[in-house]
């Protein structure tokens, strides 16, 4: 049983001072196995809060991340999984499952994280999941000023993917879940 | 026994049916003296112990009980081993908001998780260091799965304990908050070797159900019950992990038990797989070693209602202990402190004197119940013994007081392990009396030897296992002081009995010795650990010395063991004493004297050390061999020390009344004097009379408790009087601060006469009591009031020469620092004296 935390545009401090406080308190060392981050961070002192989270840290480059040594796509093996990391803003229209499914067969995995709409969305596309973990801050983006921090959680254990959603509502927390399993089909899919 | 015919050829067998069966073994306490494990089911208290009148039907309770049991561990594991991918199926709508990984409830199936995963690594942690040496069974990851899981749930089951540690690091034992999270726990090493006593009693009887498939094949027609078993085993472990139902697979009508020989029915009814309760009865069965392992474990650990529940020694609130408000572990570390005190009081206070805590040493010993000192196997023998001695908590009739004392000794169990513990203590005995300082000592008591004898050990705590239950229930006070006052009757009974090879050790009266012990090892203690054999009084040995110091040097001198004897027999010779004093003290000035002195020293040094045994034999070789003038000392009080026991066990109460008659008092004080004055910094005439019965009680053996009662009261003085002498000490090596040193003698002093005064008070009454005389109560108390003042009279001679003794004698030492400071310490002690002087005139002249 692995638990990846699934993080990106935060925007601090260009667009959001900080966490929400919520989230800091959930964010605990010691539950979290790997942290995969879609960008935008943007300054080093997040990139090293993140690493505080959990020392197994993967972040692709956003285009307002100061740190330019970030790749712009990484994928990484957990269990019986592969993740594809990507910002998304590279990925045109932003956002688009047909143009993301593109990017998913290109880096030939399993999961796809992407970012930079600042919407939560996670679509099951073609034996695959792609998923768009939102902005962590609540940041505005380029497309839009109403937005709900959001992070994404997945518990990966064996072939089966649990993904929690965890959206900051009105003060409040939810916690949404979404359950994947990986056929045997989608096995041989993704050996292709 | 008929086994024995039946099967000849298998002795091995024919023992375990034989030990299995209640009826051959007469008491029902050993029944299972080859199936360990089962025996300490019973002595835990997870097995009925029956009466063992009616063999079958006990093997059907003990399977019944087992069943019910394991039932309860499978239920417990169910409820409390949580995965939550398995959960989240069972209920399909969660609350997700509380159980989610993130969550922060504490009570959520996450949180609960986390917590065991976080469990689970420390515990993984010291598993995986469990026993390297029994790598073979501990380390194979059954074992340690199995280990895992108990503790696990045991956690889980008592949160409250938490996972408790107990970090070793060098020779100090450190406590951890249980937060810290590289920790190593005991609790492991509690529950390895039961487990390890399951494995070991499941192969032995797959050994002997091997042999006894050979022997029995023909009657099985071809169906060996061996197999039978083995072909159920897959079903029942789906049925007892899904069911709870209470039948087991009895549905094959195989009439096994019926053909069987009755002569081995018990050890194959205890493993039948078609017994009651079906496999889950089979008392032995490697699948339910688990099962049972925790149990054993939880009863161990809870005490099954008994006094001693090793949980609480790894709880560090008092929640156990309503006595003292300590936590238990520091409670039961004092108890044995407690224990130790009665049974060897110059051992005790040298430790005290160290600062070595008892829990320093206690802690590791008790928490893991020896586990570290002793190897696996003797350590087994060992708990043998430990889980043999009843837990129940022992049901006093002195309920109402409320200072009543350890809680750890209200079982015989909990005796037994303190008892264990002293004896520990007191065989490194003469190592520790030799150490400086505490490092040292933890270091001898932290790394106990493994070359020693079990049985000598577990001879000599059972010994003292009676006496830490008398010392509980007589000891008023938890403090050591004041558990001196009731106690001293324990003390010297064991004190007569020392001929009765048990003696623990001479009581309190050996106290004031351990300061001159101290010294004389200090000073040589290469010698010191080199001899041996001697007697075990330690009054006798000082005495022995100074004789002989005397009669070596000055042979042309008086012959001091008439003068003792002298001195005995009621004739107060202050001027004899003065002489004798200044006589040793010049000759304990040359250094030729000082090794004499070590070689008389040296043999009667090893001597507590070898306190079971032939102690009457060895004290008598001693006498003899140690010294050739030990005849002649020894000698001359014999007759008076017969007469006096003669005297005892004519009329107790006489003797009493005699005791206290002034002459004897005034006998007894300057007894003091002359026969203490030489090595004493500050003899306490009341702290005579235990040497005198002490001296009786060596003389004639078949003396016992009956001096006791004569000197009872004037014991519970001495027992108070220790920290004073022990202040004097203080004082005269100038450690203490010389102003307050006056009135800490003052005081000491004023608390000395009220004593004193209620002792004789208390003696006046009771002699007016008894005496044939009819004296007055008023009048007795006025003589023994002189008879005080007398005392501290002199009492405060004896100071000064021991000053004047002391300062020729560090003279001798190339010491000089310490030289200056007893000269300074002098100064204050002195004049404390006058004042102690003053104070002595005013009492005499009432």
């Amino acid at each position: 049983m692995v638990l990846v935390l699934a993080i990106g545009d935060l925007h601090i401090p260009h667009r959001a001072p900080d966490l929400p406080a919520k989230f800091k308190s959930m964010l605990v060392p010691g539950k979290i196995q790997h942290i995969i981050c879609t960008g935008n961070l943007c300054i080093k002192e997040v990139h090293d809060y993140l690493k505080s989270l959990c020392p197994s840290l993967h972040i692709t480059r956003g285009e307002y991340d100061e740190d330019a040594r970030y790749p712009e796509t990484k994928t990484i093996t957990i269990g019986q999984f592969k993740l594809g990391l990507c910002h998304g803003h590279q990925v045109v229209p932003w956002g688009d499952l047909d143009s993301l499914a593109m990017l998913q067969r290109q880096l030939d995995v399993d999961i796809l994280v992407s970012g930079h709409t600042h919407q939560f969305k996670a679509y099951k596309h073609e034996a695959g999941v792609v998923i768009n973990p939102g902005s962590a801050t609540g940041a505005y983006s380029s497309i839009t000023y109403d937005v709900n921090p959001s992070f994404v959680l997945m518990d990966i254990d064996g072939l089966r993917v649990v993904v929690y959603v965890y959206e900051l509502i009105d003060g409040e927390v939810k916690v949404d879940k979404i359950d994947f399993k990986k056929t045997a089909t989608a096995t041989t899919h993704s050996a292709h | 026994m008929p086994a024995a015919q039946i099967d000849p050829t298998l002795p091995e067998t024919a023992a375990a049916c034989s030990s299995s069966r209640p009826v051959q073994e007469g008491s029902g306490r050993r029944r299972f003296v080859d199936l360990r494990g089962v025996q300490w089911r019973i002595d835990l208290g997870i097995l009925p112990a029956d009466d063992g009148d009616a063999s079958t039907s006990s093997v059907d309770d003990l399977r019944r009980v087992t069943a019910n049991s394991r039932r309860r561990y499978a239920a417990l594991r169910r409820r409390l081993l949580v995965d939550p991918h398995i959960r989240k199926e069972g209920s399909n709508s969660p609350n997700l908001v509380m159980d989610n990984p993130l969550s922060q409830n504490p009570d959520s199936m996450w949180g609960r998780f986390f917590r065991s995963a976080e469990l689970e690594r420390m515990v993984d942690q010291d598993l995986s260091r469990l026993y390297p040496e029994h790598g073979s069974y501990f380390q194979t990851t059954e074992c340690q799965a199995m280990l895992r899981r108990i503790l696990l749930l045991w956690c889980l089951r008592h949160p409250e304990y938490g996972y408790r540690q107990v970090y070793v690091k060098g020779n100090a034992t450190v406590l951890i908050p249980p937060s810290f999270p590289a920790l190593s726990t005991g609790m492991h090493e509690l529950l390895a070797p039961l487990l390890y006593v399951l494995h070991v009693d499941v192969e032995y009887l797959s050994e002997v159900r091997k042999q006894y498939e050979d022997h029995f094949t023909d009657k099985f027609d071809g169906f060996a019950f061996h197999e039978s078993d083995l072909t159920y085993k897959f079903d029942f472990m789906k049925f007892s992990e899904s069911t709870d139902d209470e039948i087991g697979p009895q549905e094959t009508p195989v009439t096994v038990l019926n053909e069987l020989d009755p002569k081995i029915q018990v050890i194959v009814l205890l493993s039948d797989a078609y017994g009651p309760e079906g496999e889950l009865g089979i008392v032995l069965s490697e699948k339910f070693m688990e099962h049972d392992a925790y149990c054993m474990f939880d009863a161990l650990m809870n005490g099954g209602g008994g006094a001693v529940a090793m949980a609480e020694f790894f709880s560090f609130s008092p929640l156990g202990g309503p006595h003292t408000g300590l936590p238990p572990v520091i409670e039961a570390s004092s108890a044995l402190y407690h224990l130790l005190s009665i049974v060897d009081a110059s051992l005790y206070s040298h430790l005290v004197e160290l600062g070595v805590e008892p829990q320093y040493f206690a802690l590791r010993w008790l928490r893991v119940l020896f586990g570290r000192e002793f190897d696996l196997e003797d350590l087994l023998i060992v708990w043998d013994e430990i889980f043999a001695s009843d837990n129940s908590k022992i049901k006093r009739c002195a309920e109402t007081d409320v200072t009543s004392s350890f809680g750890v000794l209200n079982s015989s169990r909990g005796a037994f392990i303190s008892a264990l513990a002293v004896a520990m203590i007191l065989h490194l005995r003469s190592s520790l009396l030799a150490t400086e300082n505490a490092t040292s000592c933890l270091q001898r008591l932290l790394n106990f030897p493994e070359d020693i004898s079990q049985e000598k050990l577990i001879a000599k705590a059972k010994s003292f296992q009676a006496l830490a239950l008398d010392a509980n229930i007589s000891a008023p006070l938890p403090t050591h002081t004041g558990a001196y006052d009731r106690s001293k009757p324990v003390a010297v009974r064991g004190h007569s009995l020392s001929s009765d090879a048990i003696s623990p050790g001479s009581p309190l009266s050996a106290v004031p010795d351990s300061y001159w012990e101290e010294k004389w090892r200090v000073l040589h203690k290469e010698e010191a650990r080199k001899h041996g054999s001697a007697e075990k009084q330690g009054q006798n040995r000082i005495k022995g010395w100074s004789e002989k110091v005397r009669l070596r040097l000055s042979r042309t001198e008086s012959d001091p063991s008439p003068s003792k004897a002298g001195s005995r027999k009621r004739d107060p010779r202050p001027s004899v004493r003065r002489s004798l004093l200044d006589d040793l003290a010049r000759q304990l000035g040359s250094d030729e004297d000082t090794e004499v002195i070590v070689s008389g020293e040296d043999l009667n040094q090893k001597n507590p050390d070898e306190v079971d045994g032939q102690d009457e034999e060895r004290r008598l070789s001693g006498n003899a061999g140690s010294e050739e003038n030990s005849s002649i000392f020894s000698d001359p009080p014999s007759p008076v020390g017969g007469g006096n026991n003669d005297h005892e066990n004519d009329s107790e109460r006489s003797s009493v009344a005699s005791n206290l008659s002034v002459d004897e008092n005034e006998a007894e004080e300057s007894n003091v004097g002359s026969s203490r004055a030489n090595q004493e910094v500050l003899p306490l005439p009341i702290s005579d009379p235990p040497e005198d019965t002490s001296v009786k009680c060596e003389q004639s053996d078949d003396s016992t408790g009956k001096s006791a009662a004569n000197f009872k009261e004037r014991k519970l003085l001495s027992g108070k009087f220790q920290w004073f002498w022990k202040f004097g000490r203080n004082g005269g090596e100038g450690i203490s601060e010389k102003g307050g040193a006056d009135e800490a003698t003052k005081t000491s002093n004023s608390g000395h006469n009220q004593n004193t005064a209620g002792s004789s008070t208390a003696d006046g009454s009771n002699s007016s009591s008894v005496n044939a005389k009819g004296d007055a109560v008023d009048q007795n108390v006025m003589v023994s009031l002189r008879n005080l003042g007398h005392s501290m009279l002199e009492n405060i001679q004896v100071i000064e020469s021991v000053f004047q003794q002391d300062c020729g004698q560090v003279g001798t030492i190339e010491n000089y620092s310490k030289n200056a400071l007893v000269g300074r310490g002098q100064v204050t002690a002195m004049a404390a004296l006058k004042e102690l002087r003053k104070i002595s005139n005013l009492l005499s002249e009432m």
